[in-house]
């Protein structure tokens, strides 16, 4: 196992390299910030100044050595926006971003597999198609449409639940809906189509005919073998989810990574920026070895192999 | 097979477990902070379009922090009220210039900041060199002051003389800018939480969840009517109009018709006029004919009522109503189709490039929908004879067509842009935008230079006429601009709070203009 970890976290070195040299050198080419920060009637020293105070009057290169230097030493550098560390405001951001995600894909594999596994006992069935017209339904509806329709309809409207904030759990209901709806959807199909073949391979046969139960059959034997391929679906949507639920966290007010990304995009907040890749290609870079574990446990040829 | 079986069953739940438990933790610690649900009636509750990057006073002109800070939990020596123009006493009394540089200020006594200490003199001499001398970055200092210097003496503790480099008659409206702190603030660095003298002070800034601001028992003036405020910040206007209309919110900030305020809308001029800046160096638009020929070809009252839903009011001048300088005479250049064909007809015969491809560069969201208004402009123009094509932009982008220097790899363009005077005095309009070297400016001329200038001498009844006079010649003579409409601004209020937004709501939202409904 330990062999596993080391060979992946070597050949995850490279890919992060890309991704710091890629956002600091990106970013850079995105604009001046000073015009940003400073009054359009800025006088030039003052923009002079304020590239002086921020470092942006050294050659780019010699930039880049200062955040790798810093960098060493976990400091991320500071927001140009609120002058508090870019650090800060990345784990302050992250747990939320984290449980949003974490609680949507907890919902959407069990889901999926419950729902999946049924639509696939009998193909065809009126379950089956029900399901299956759910979850294409599901997997195309937009976002942003749902969640505004959500608000209009279960808020203003009937009042039942907040239009969004962070406070209490009914306000979670409306982000976490709207973020399980597409990997429900999809994770469903993949479930169901994975779940098809595997009922009808032998070992099955051989499992109800030893006179294992019909749950047992279904969600013992038959699932565990479908799940590969619908833990790798899910693997990248949580992936996607870290990168940013942004739409869900513009719309309700949650104030996680997605969110803080792009603003510091927009407000060419240079230092959030990469810390928040950074951060976050890191939490990605945990999950993927994560999921190779689960992949494992799962399946012996992938531990047999993982552990060689 | 057998081993397989043996093992796995005892593995998979083990990590269905700990992801359950990993999840359950997670939303264990759910409990994202954030203040109780506030008791409405005696708390206002207001949510902003963005959460402000700081409260420093000394950044008060930036929106985003303007916004709470201003006159809320600090307070300048002077105030401008926005409806009349007129500067007003706030912690100085009364003022007098006592040679053309110096003017010399009576604070207000009695008065105590939020940790008790007394407000003097030292104070406000201390804020002032803080915010125009010191090398911390004040927003204010580049927006208000620019090059100008300032001196300051305390002659009392109730007296300041503040002396400028150079004359300067509006000193007591730029010092309305300069929000006032304790001496004992950070003189090297900026505060994120100030201390100030206002009727509020801040209780609680839960970052990124909200921000509580509480009534100052000690405050020397009328107390507010709400013992506190909460502001929240949602990023999408629809949801800040939802928050309105299902009772979450009090007040909801920069709307868009679009978002569907309904019967909880209240509109106002919010002081900003639009324009399309014209490059006038570049063929075909160093014609004044090509110029003069977009003005007519642009119609500003079908712009106003298909494109901002009947929202807004054609302009002619980029100062609206209300700032010195502005130019009651100047009207919106009629829509004139046939007048516009026949200028740029005319311009061709002589030789003018008119068929140059001239690019519109546009920025998103700059007001409510943005892009359509540049697509109705785009399609007059090319009625009128011109090829025009649009770019369009993000904010930062954008800045760089719109400030000094200019990108060199353009050919002519017209700068979709927006311009708001929240000082109230042409002289925070006319260098920056239509002087020859200002940093808005793609184009200006000697003349209208010097008239600049003379205005900007000047003071009183002069004042207004020259600076009049110079967008009069702006106008007529030079036609550096399109301008659109004086555009209008929209909150949604609930039916539980009075409150009356003016030309100022934009950048400083006053508490104490707020009082529940009976």
């Amino acid at each position: 196992m330990l062999t596993f970890l080391r060979r992946r976290i070597i050949s995850s070195a490279l890919p992060l390299l890309v991704v710091i040299l890629g956002v600091f050198f990106l970013a850079r080419l995105t604009g001046d910030p000073a015009n940003l920060y400073l009054p359009l009637s800025a006088t030039p020293e003052m923009r002079a100044e304020f590239a002086a105070r921020n470092g942006f009057d050294q050659p780019v290169l010699v930039q880049f050595g200062d955040y790798l230097a810093q960098l060493v030493h976990l400091d991320f550098g500071e927001s140009l926006r609120t002058a508090q560390p870019a650090a800060e405001a990345v784990l302050r951001a992250f747990p939320a971003t984290l449980q949003l995600a974490g609680v949507t894909m907890l919902l959407a594999v069990v889901g999926a597999a419950v729902v999946g596994s049924l639509a696939a006992y009998r193909p065809n069935s009126a379950a089956d198609r029900g399901a299956s017209f759910l979850s294409a339904t599901a997997a195309s509806i937009p976002d942003f449409w749902f969640a505004i329709m959500g608000v209009l309809l279960f808020s203003v409207t009937l009042g039942w639940l907040p239009t969004s904030g962070t406070v209490g759990a009914a306000a979670w209901v409306l982000p976490v809906a709207t973020l399980l709806i597409r990997p429900f959807g999809v994770l469903v199909q993949v479930v169901r189509g994975a779940m098809v073949s595997a009922l009808s391979a032998p070992y099955v046969k051989v499992a109800r005919s030893k006179g294992a139960g019909e749950a047992r059959v279904v969600f013992g034997h038959a699932l565990r073998n479908a799940g590969a391929p619908a833990l790798t679906v899910a693997g990248d949507l949580a992936v996607g989810m870290l990168n940013g639920a942004v739409v869900v966290e513009t719309i309700f007010g949650w104030p996680g990574i997605g969110k803080l990304m792009i603003d510091s995009i927009l407000q060419r907040d240079f230092a959030v920026l990469q810390a928040a890749v950074l951060i976050t290609a890191l939490t990605i870079f945990a999950l993927n070895i994560l999921i190779d574990i689960c992949y494992a446990l799962l399946d012996a040829r992938v531990r047999q192999g993982v552990m060689a | 097979m057998f081993p397989l079986r043996q093992a796995t069953p005892s593995r998979v739940p083990r990590a269905a477990v700990l992801l359950a438990t990993g999840a359950v933790a997670l939303t264990g610690a759910c409990s994202v902070g954030g203040g109780s649900a506030s008791d409405a009636g005696d708390t206002v509750r207001i949510v902003l379009p963005e959460e402000p990057p700081t409260l420093e006073p000394c950044d008060a002109s930036l929106t985003a922090t303007g916004r709470v800070t201003r006159s809320n939990i600090t307070e300048p020596l002077t105030e401008r009220e926005p409806a009349t123009g007129e500067v007003q006493p706030k912690l100085a009394t009364e003022w007098k210039q006592t040679s053309p540089t110096s003017w010399t200020f009576t604070l207000r006594d009695g008065v105590k900041f939020h940790d008790g200490s007394a407000f003097t003199a030292e104070d406000a001499a201390f804020s002032i060199d803080r915010t125009v001398s010191s090398d911390i970055g004040c927003n204010v200092d580049g927006y208000v002051f620019g090059d100008s210097e300032l001196t300051t003496k305390v002659v009392d503790d109730t007296t300041l003389e503040v002396t400028s480099a150079e004359p300067d008659p509006i000193l007591p409206l730029r010092l309305s800018f300069v929000e006032i702190v304790p001496a004992e603030t950070d003189a090297e660095g900026k505060v994120r939480e100030p201390v100030g003298t206002g009727p509020y002070r801040i209780e609680q800034w839960n970052q990124g969840v909200s921000l509580t601001l509480a009534r100052y028992d000690g405050y020397w003036g009328t107390a507010p009517a709400y013992a506190s405020a909460r502001y929240v910040w949602r990023g999408e206007g629809s949801i800040r109009a939802a928050m309105v209309n299902s009772g979450e919110a009090d007040i909801a900030v920069g709307l868009a018709p679009a978002d569907g305020a309904g019967d909880a809308a209240v509109e106002y001029p919010n002081n900003e006029t639009s324009y399309l800046r014209i490059d006038a160096t570049k063929a075909p638009l160093d014609d004044i004919r090509v110029r003069r020929a977009i003005n007519y070809a642009l119609d500003k009252e079908g712009l106003v009522a298909s494109v901002f839903a009947g929202l807004g009011e054609p302009a002619g001048q980029v100062v609206p109503d209300g700032v010195t300088g502005h130019n009651p005479d100047i009207e919106p250049w009629p829509y004139d189709m046939a007048k516009a064909k026949s200028l740029i007809k005319e311009a061709k015969a002589d030789g003018v490039p008119v068929d140059r491809p001239i690019t519109i560069i546009g920025r998103n969201g700059i007001y409510p929908k943005a892009a359509e208004a540049m697509e109705v402009a785009q399609n007059s123009l090319l009625e009128a004879g011109l090829r025009v094509e649009i770019k369009m932009l993000d904010v930062n982008a954008w800045l760089e067509y719109l400030l000094r220097p200019f990108p060199a790899d353009i050919g002519p363009t017209l700068l979709q842009a927006q311009h708001g005077n929240q000082a109230g005095d042409a002289a925070f309009t006319m260098g920056q935008i239509y002087g020859s070297e200002g940093a808005q400016s793609s184009y200006g001329t000697p003349e209208l230079d010097t008239l600049i200038e003379q205005a900007e001498q000047a003071s009183g009844p002069e004042r207004q006429e020259k600076f009049a006079r110079a967008l009069a010649h702006q106008n007529d003579e030079v036609v550096r601009d399109a301008v659109l409409a004086h555009m209008t601004g929209i909150i949604a209020l609930s039916p539980n709070v009075e409150y009356e937004p003016n030309s100022a709501t934009n950048d400083e939202m006053r508490l104490a203009e707020m009082r529940p409904v009976n």
